[in-house]
This record gives structure tokens, C-alpha cells and sequence, in this order.
């Protein structure tokens, strides 16, 4: 391993080897990369999937609309299948303010260009018949949101990333950082210390914990979210399907399995990622009522993984105002798989460049909290 | 026939070879044997004899009855009748029945060389008359003399030799044995044929004997029962053992009733199998003309049996021609006190004793300098024969000279790694099969040659498991070459781990091609595996997340260790020291209906 580089990068999940990626393709590639465990191990690997620009707030639809543009050419780019498919998402509304805010979001989206609109009852029970969508009003469709595999995506990244000179050091914990004069020193790790200016902090579920060792009070608090994925059946459901109002995503991979999850308003901050019974018992009652076909398949794997929520359920992309040199990409409140190419550009494109260049990541600051901030809604 | 100078009985390996000194020296020999096919034991003996190369050793037993008969049948003096016995011992002759044309000959020798063998021991146990309870000599006539196996599954009762070898021979012929069970509390055989059917997952289990065989028409079955210290079954300790043949070698007894009847003196020496006859230090009985040697004059081995014929066969020359070739008598004899010198020829020594015969023990050396590690890297040897055999085919095969047994036979071998080249000849010599070769390479890994004595040959390239000295799974493991060898002890050149150089000693049933399945849920080979950690996926998270494998139903039950065993093969860290992964819940694939209809437990709902 190397003793020094010049940008150290912890968490090997989808963003920080994203940023590695982009760092190298910037000319930056004395890079290395840590990881406490393996590839993907953490809220990546973990993750539905999905990759939507149905967003609530303009920017955000900004940066996932510049990701999807990415992912569109990511076997080209990066050199890696990542069973891209753009299913399209449709998103249920069930309520009559959720009908409000599906026809602002859509005027919203549609004027920044995204291919969205919005289905009657009866023109989406014809487009998707084997929904059972008793009760719903109207649901907002777009058919270039789609999903793909996380894990080769990061995979992806990472080889690539190699290939260009970065090194990528997993089962290697960062333990502490060597702060002096408000610059970051060093970066020690479980497997020897690192000397460096630069820090980015992609750690996920661990993005307050990794700031409390540069003495930075970072707002994220990490919850415990569960999904879980059935065996393979033949491919029938082309959109990811969301209901915020019963509170559910389902999606079917390109390999058949149907990945589902929930969010959990009971559930306390921590790092607990133990799956729970009742979480399978909710989900298995609710879900057949939604999708009929699924009363008699089966469960394969059920699991758990970290949603590192930021006070607006929005990502934290910034530079520290307080310690010189030390980025974050944190805070993604379970999205950051979708936004990890735009924001690794981004984030790659700051450190190379000394600011973003493709897309505009301004509303994402830490300087937000300070003022009111406006919560994502479009959240599960 | 009148002008019979020597007739032998028995045309087993002592009497062959009684009969070929005989006949070198003119005399007019006839050998009786009651075999289809001469040669005693030697014909159904698939393994690699110990002792000196000069008696045979490390040639395969039905190898030297070919050899033997062969010597024997270029004397236009010498005949061999088969299919007959000697029915008696009567002062008018001899006669001799031929089975075949069921009539008898009357023989009238001058001299006679009782090499009758031995017959079986057999054990009191409930049921020992069940078709399928055998004894050890039939089952090896059956398997390696007519090619018809006793059965598929085997209790083996006995730890000699023996049984030991004769449950090494049943796996080689793809039949499964169970275990061997011991009463005594230490395995009586050679230790190295102990390690063979160790290695091959054989259980020996000491202190243990057999109390029952289980089955109406045949055996189906056997009850086994732990022995205290009065060698009484233990209440409580019965097992029961499924198998469908019980084959029986708790020893072996001479041969002595021709012997008797001839008036010789007989005397039971337990060390030496039973009643045994009296003979002088030239193989000589209480009789005049009358010689023994092999078995019948008590149980040894083949090598002092082709010796003490050897040994009678002159001393009938000098008796009969007035003199004989006495350097060649003092070798043998000299050879001969030199085997039995040894730690493993203790019990003969004693039983001799009895019978008049002294044998001085000669110390025997340790191997000493068998320092492999201080040549790590190089190609070389790993000698594990500690139990001073007499025996040394290592060190006359040795083609630089690297390996001293020195003159007496029973030391262990000794290596001088500097002048060792590598070439394995020792490795596919050792009857024991005790030699291993190794060279670490730079990367972890090492490369592991095994002595292999079993079909089908797995080819370079393939995976095979790889097992440790108790025939445990230790990982899976390529082959990388095949060194065939002319005796049939082929060298099959592994890569492992380096650290598991010691512990890995046998290897077994080819697992996987690289076409082949790993994960058959998702359908994953053993050629995308490999590159895929050729390509840096090292973790068996990383695998699965990248390969879709242990992602099906099974959850991994079929591929986990499969995966796990390639991937430590391929980066050279033993799987007890990689991350097995993720145990996902559910255990079981089940179905959204059968979760929501569960209900909590001591509820009265639902």
C-alpha cells in the first residue's frame, strides 16, 4: 500500500469509486481508495437499484437527469455490463395531495426537459395489467428512469479506476485523520498510514463518524432500511413501482428477481443492519395486494443496509469551510447509487478543477442547514 | 517317478523360490501348488513389495510371481503342477491329487520343502456364517485374481498389514470402506499403509470389535462395540454399520499339518501365528530332508519368505549334491538377519527365539538430516518414513545418490537435499507411498506432487479435491502435471496453498472442469470464477455480488465452499482464513403466502 498520495478516498461503495474513476480521468490518479471491507459491502451493495430523475426539487432532477446520462453509456465508458435497463418508473399516487404534488413535480420536471407525464387510472391499468392499482388516482410515469445492478456498477468503476493507476485498498479501515493547521495530513488506516492533502469522505452509513476523526460535526444519521429479493420469474414488470402513500418500491432485475423494500418510520438512528421478521411479514402481506402474482413465489435473501439521511433527505456534496481540502459525498438518504456518477464527476471535476464543471451542485452545500431548507418528499 | 530329488509343496513366493536354487544347482524338481494359477499370495498382491531391490521391493506382488515363475520355467529340471494337492505324508510316497483329471500320483522325493503358507484366523462373532462376511485372502483372490468385487461397502476387521492393505486395494476398486476396526489399542501394521487408507477417509478405530453381522440371506449390516481394557465389549457402545460385506483379517497361522504328519516337531508360538514347526537356522525341520519355509514355518512377509526358500532350496543342494554355492548361503542368511533386525521384525524375533533361532537387534539410525524447509523453493522430496521398515528402494533408485538407508537396512532414510535433482524416481518407488514432493513458489502457493495408485488419472488442468492425512476436505486444488510412471505409483503434481504443504497428503474425485458448474442456480463455471479473480474479485462477497453466485435458491448450500475452495487455490489463502460471506435469511426459499398466513407464537389468532 501506498504511504502517500495525493487524494485518499474512504468508502469503496458506488461514490467514492465513482470519484476515483473521475479523479483519474482527470489526471488525477495518485489516488488511493479504502475500504473497511470489501467492494460494494456497505449501502451500495445493499441497495434497490433504482435509478430515477423524479424528483421534487429542480436541481436534483438536474443532477439525476446528468447521471442517467452517464449510465446510458457506462458499458462504452467504463467497460463494465451493469444489466442497465430503463424500465421507466411509475410512481402511484393515492391521495389527493399527492395527485397536487405529482402535477407540480411533473410541470416542473417536463420543463427541465425529462420525458415524464402523468396516466389516468384507466391509461395506466391498460399500460401495466397485471397491477392491481384499486384506489389510485394518478401515477407519474417516465419511461428513461430505469435500474441496474449496484454491485458491477461499482465493480465497474473501481477496475476502471485501476486500470488508470488508482489504488484500491479493501479491508482497510480508516482509523483516524491527522489534522494540523486546518489541513488534512494523513489518513490512518488498519493497514498503515497515509500522507495527504486531500480526504474525500464516501463512507456512507459511517459519513459522520469518518468526519468526527478531521473534528467535523458532519448532520447525518444513519437508519436501517430492508429489502429483499425473490427467486426469478419471467420478466413482466418493466417500471420500478413506487407508492409513497403504502409506502413501497418494487422492481424486477433483468435476471427475473423482484426486489422490494419499505421504509420504516419507527426505526431509530444507528448501525444496526440486522433484518427483522416483521419487516417480511409487513411486506409479504402488502405487496400480493399490489401485485397478485406474488402470493406464490418465493423470498430468497432478505437484508438490510444503511440510509445515511441528511436533515432535507438530500445529498451533502461539499468541501469543508472549516478543514482545507476535505470533500463529502454523504448524506444520500437512500439515492446515492442513482446521483453516484453525476456527483463523482462533480466531486472529481472540484478537486482536479477547484469547481464542478458538468452540472450544478450549489443547492447541495452543508451552507443549506444554516438557512430554512426545503424537504425532498419524494422519498420512500 | 522315482528320481524326484525335491518335491515343494506349495508354489507360493518361499517355494518358488526353494524350487529355483534347487533346480539351478541340476536337481530334479516338481512344485505342487492348489492355485489355478502359481504363485501363492503374489498373484492377488497389487501393491509395491517393501524390503531391497535385490528381493523385489517396490515391484508390485503379482509382478514378482511372474518374474519368479518365469526363472522357474527356464529349467527344463523343474515342473509345477496346479490345481493339486498333497493329500498326505506316508513312509510308501507321497500322494498327490490332481484335481482336474481327479487322480492321484504317488511321488517318492528325496527331499521336501514344505512352503504350505498360512491359512486365515477367523473371529466368533453372531452371524459369522452370513454370505458376504469374508476373510481377507478371499476377498483379494475375488477382487485382484478373477476381477469380482465382493460388495460395495466394507467393514474391515483388523489392522495389520493385512488389512490395512487389502482395504487400501477395495478403494482402489471404487468400493467404500466404512472403517477398520482394531481391538487392540494400536493399528498393527505398517504405519505408512495406515496413512494410504487414512488419507483415503478410512476411519481406523481402535479398541473395537465386531459383536454381530446384521442380515437374514445375507449380510446387510454389522454391529461394532468399543473394548475395555479386559478387551470386553463396552455396554452402550454398540453401533451399527451399514455395509453389505465384512472381510476379516485378524492374522494369519502356518500351515503345519503336511509337516506334522511327515513327524515333525511342531510348537505353538504365538508370535509367530500358532503352532509352527521346529527348524534349524537353515530352514531345516526335526526331519532329516524335510525343509519349511515361508508362512508355514511362521507368519513374516514375502521378502524373508523368498529368502528362506531361497535359503532351504541350497541347503537341499548341499544335501543331496554334497555341496553348494556357501557365499550365497552366507548372504542370504545375512540378508535375512538384517530384515528381521529391526523394530517391526520385534515379534519375529521373539517367536524365533522360542523355536532356537537368535536374531540380534541392530540399532537402527533416524533420519536426521530431513531438513526440507532450508530448501525452500527447490523441487525436492518430503520423506515421511519414521518407523524404521526394512526397506530401501529410496536409496537405490536415488540417481544422485542423495538418499542413504545405509547398510542396515531397517534405518530410516536420510536426504542430502544438495544433491537431490528433483526427478521424484524415489516418490513413485516407496512401497509405502510415503514420499511427497514440493517446491514453494513465490506467490503463496506450492507445488504438491502426491504419489496417486487409483483410476480414473485426473489430467493437467483439472480441479481435484485435495485431502488431508485423514482424508478431510482440505480444498480443491489444480492439477498441474501428471508424471506417469512404469510400476503404476503416478506423481500428480497439485498447486495449493503453500501453508498447507504439510497437511494436504492424498487428493481425489475430479470436482470440476472449467466448463463445469459452480453455482447451478445461477449457472456459474469454474472458468468464470477463475477469471473473475483473475480480474480482482478476491472476496467471496465480491464473487457473489459480481457472479450472481450463492444468489439462487439454494442460498449457497452447493456453491459457497465450492467458490471459496477455487478462490483459495487461486490467491493461495487457506479457506479457513477467507471470509465465507453472508447467510442471508430467509434458510429456505418461502413463499409471501406462507409468511403472511404465520402467526406469533402462543397466540390464539389465526
Amino acid at each position: 500500500m501506498k504511504n502517500r498520495a495525493q487524494v485518499v478516498i474512504i468508502g469503496g461503495g458506488v461514490t467514492g469509486t465513482a470519484t476515483a474513476y473521475y479523479l483519474a480521468k482527470n489526471g488525477i490518479s495518485d489516488v488511493v481508495l479504502i475500504e473497511a471491507d470489501y467492494l460494494s459491502s456497505g449501502s451500495t451493495g445493499r441497495c434497490g437499484g433504482g435509478i430515477r430523475q423524479q424528483w421534487s426539487e429542480r436541481m436534483n432532477v438536474r443532477l439525476a437527469m446528468r447521471s442517467v446520462q452517464h449510465f446510458k453509456n457506462f458499458e462504452n465508458e467504463v467497460g463494465q455490463e451493469i444489466e442497465y435497463f430503463q424500465g421507466g418508473y411509475l410512481l402511484l399516487a393515492y391521495t389527493d395531495d399527492e395527485v397536487a404534488l405529482f402535477e407540480k413535480n411533473v410541470s416542473m420536471q417536463q420543463s427541465e426537459g425529462l420525458d415524464v407525464d402523468l396516466y389516468t387510472f384507466e391509461e395506466t391499468s391498460k399500460k401495466f395489467p397485471f397491477m392491481n392499482l384499486s384506489g389510485m388516482k394518478v401515477a407519474a410515469y417516465c419511461p428513461s428512469d430505469g435500474h441496474a445492478n449496484p454491485h458491477l456498477t461499482t465493480f465497474g468503476y473501481a477496475r476502471a479506476a485501476q486500470k488508470m493507476g488508482v489504488e484500491i485498498q479493501t479491508h482497510t479501515r480508516a482509523e483516524s485523520i491527522e489534522v494540523k493547521n486546518d489541513r488534512v495530513v494523513a489518513v490512518v488506516t488498519s493497514r498503515g498510514r497515509i500522507e495527504t492533502g486531500t480526504v474525500v469522505n464516501a463512507a456512507g452509513g459511517y459519513s459522520r463518524e469518518i468526519g468526527l476523526m478531521a473534528g467535523l460535526d458532519l448532520p447525518t444519521e444513519s437508519y436501517r432500511h430492508q429489502i429483499f429479493v425473490t427467486e426469478p420469474l419471467e420478466h413482466i414488470l418493466n417500471p420500478l413501482v413506487i407508492s409513497f402513500e403504502h409506502n413501497f418500491y418494487i422492481r424486477q432485475t433483468t435476471a427475473g428477481n423482484f426486489i422490494m423494500g419499505q421504509g420504516d418510520k419507527d426505526e431509530l438512528p444507528g448501525h444496526d443492519i440486522t433484518p427483522t421478521w416483521r419487516f417480511l411479514k409487513e411486506m409479504t402481506a402488502k405487496m400480493p395486494r399490489f401485485f397478485p402474482f406474488l402470493k406464490d413465489i418465493r423470498v430468497l435473501r432478505h437484508w438490510a443496509g444503511l440510509y445515511n439521511m441528511s436533515p432535507d433527505a438530500q445529498p451533502i456534496i461539499d468541501k469543508s469551510d472549516k478543514i482545507e481540502d476535505f470533500y463529502m459525498a454523504i448524506g444520500f438518504s437512500g439515492h446515492g447509487f442513482m446521483l453516484a456518477p453525476a456527483v463523482g464527476e462533480a466531486l472529481a471535476e472540484w478537486i482536479a478543477w477547484g469547481e464542478p464543471k458538468s452540472v450544478d451542485i450549489s443547492n447541495l452545500s452543508l451552507q443549506r442547514f444554516k438557512h430554512g431548507f426545503t424537504r425532498e418528499k419524494n422519498v420512500v | 517317478m522315482d528320481n524326484l530329488d525335491l518335491l515343494v509343496v506349495g508354489g507360493g513366493p518361499a517355494g518358488l523360490c526353494g524350487a529355483i536354487e534347487a533346480a539351478r544347482s541340476g536337481l530334479n524338481v516338481l512344485v505342487v501348488d492348489e492355485g489355478v494359477v502359481p504363485g501363492g499370495q503374489l498373484v492377488k498382491q497389487t501393491h509395491k513389495f517393501f524390503g531391497s531391490e535385490e528381493f523385489y521391493a517396490s515391484v508390485r506382488g503379482m509382478k514378482i510371481a511372474t518374474k519368479l515363475l518365469d526363472d522357474l520355467g527356464s529349467y527344463e529340471n523343474a515342473r509345477i503342477v496346479t490345481e493339486s494337492s498333497v493329500l498326505a505324508i506316508y513312509e510308501e510316497g507321497i500322494p498327490v491329487l490332481d484335481r482336474r483329471s481327479d487322480s492321484v500320483t504317488l511321488y517318492r522325493p528325496s527331499s521336501i520343502l514344505f512352503a504350505t503358507g498360512a491359512s486365515e484366523k477367523f473371529l466368533q462373532f453372531d452371524n459369522n456364517d452370513l454370505p458376504g462376511v469374508y476373510g481377507a485372502g478371499a476377498v483379494q483372490t475375488l477382487m485382484n485374481q478373477y476381477g469380482i468385487l465382493p460388495g460395495n461397502t466394507v467393514l474391515m476387521i483388523g489392522s495389520g498389514n493385512i488389512g490395512l492393505i487389502v482395504s487400501y486395494q477395495l478403494l482402489q476398486a471404487g468400493v467404500e470402506v466404512k472403517a477398520i476396526i482394531e481391538a487392540s489399542g494400536r493399528i498393527g501394521g505398517y504405519e505408512v499403509h495406515a496413512e494410504k487408507v487414512k488419507r483415503s477417509g478410512v476411519p481406523i478405530l481402535l479398541k473395537h470389535t465386531i459383536t454381530k453381522a446384521l442380515g437374514r440371506d445375507s449380510v446387510i449390516g454389522a454391529v461394532i462395540s468399543a473394548l475395555d481394557e479386559k478387551w470386553k465389549p463396552v455396554p452402550g457402545t454398540e453401533r451399527e454399520i451399514v455395509v453389505d460385506t465384512i472381510c476379516i483379517a485378524v492374522g494369519l497361522s502356518p500351515s503345519v499339518e503336511l509337516i506334522a504328519q511327515a513327524g515333525g516337531e511342531i510348537k505353538y508360538v504365538a508370535e509367530l501365528g500358532g503352532y509352527v514347526p521346529v527348524r534349524d537356522y537353515n530352514q531345516k525341520s526335526t526331519v532329516g530332508n524335510i525343509y519349511v519355509a515361508g508362512d508355514a514355518s511362521g507368519i513374516e512377509e514375502a521378502t524373508t519368505a523368498m529368502i528362506e526358500g531361497r535359503i532351504a532350496g541350497l541347503n537341499i543342494v548341499k544335501d543331496i549334491t554334497g555341496s553348494c554355492d556357501i557365499d550365497r548361503l552366507n548372504s542370504l542368511h545375512q540378508n535375512l538377519d538384517k530384515f528381521r533386525s529391526g523394530p517391526t521384525s520385534s515379534k519375529t524375533r521373539t517367536g524365533l527365539k522360542k523355536i532356537g533361532s537368535t536374531i540380534t537387534e541392530i540399532e537402527y539410525t533416524e533420519g536426521e538430516v530431513n531438513r526440507p524447509e532450508s530448501f525452500r523453493g527447490k523441487l525436492r522430496p518430503l520423506i515421511e518414513c519414521y518407523e524404521a521398515i526394512p526397506c530401501n528402494p529410496c536409496e537405490t533408485s536415488c540417481p544422485t545418490g542423495a538418499i542413504k538407508v545405509g547398510k542396515n537396512i531397517n534405518n530410516v532414510p536420510v536426504i542430502d537435499y544438495s544433491l537431490c535433482t528433483g526427478c521424484g524416481i524415489c516418490a513413485t518407488k516407496c512401497p509405502g507411498l510415503a514420499i511427497f514432493m514440493c517446491q514453494e513458489r513465490d506467490d503463496g502457493t506450492a507445488l504438491l506432487g502426491i504419489p496417486y495408485e487409483f483410476l480414473p488419472l485426473p489430467s493437467r488442468g483439472d480441479s481435484v479435491f485435495a485431502f488431508g492425512r485423514n482424508g478431510e476436505v482440505v480444498c480443491s486444488a489444480d492439477v498441474e502435471r501428471v508424471v506417469k510412471s512404469p510400476n503404476k505409483t503416478n506423481l500428480i503434481y497439485i498447486r495449493v496453498p503453500e501453508e498447507l504443504v504439510g497437511r494436504i497428503r492424498h487428493l481425489g474425485t475430479v470436482v470440476s472442469r472449467s466448463r463445469d458448474l459452480v453455482c447451478r442456480c445461477e449457472e456459474v463455471t469454474v472458468e468464470q470464477v477463475r477469471k473473475a479473480i483473475r480480474d480482482g474479485y478476491k472476496d467471496f462477497e465480491e464473487l457473489r455480488r459480481y457472479l450472481r453466485i450463492s444468489m439462487g435458491p439454494c442460498g449457497g448450500r452447493t456453491c459457497r465452499l465450492n467458490t471459496l475452495m477455487i478462490l483459495s487455490r487461486e490467491i493461495g489463502i487457506p479457506v479457513e482464513e477467507l471470509s465465507p460471506g453472508m447467510m442471508r435469511p430467509p434458510a429456505i426459499p418461502v413463499t409471501f403466502g406462507s409468511i403472511e398466513r404465520s402467526g406469533a407464537e402462543n397466540s390464539d389468532e389465526e
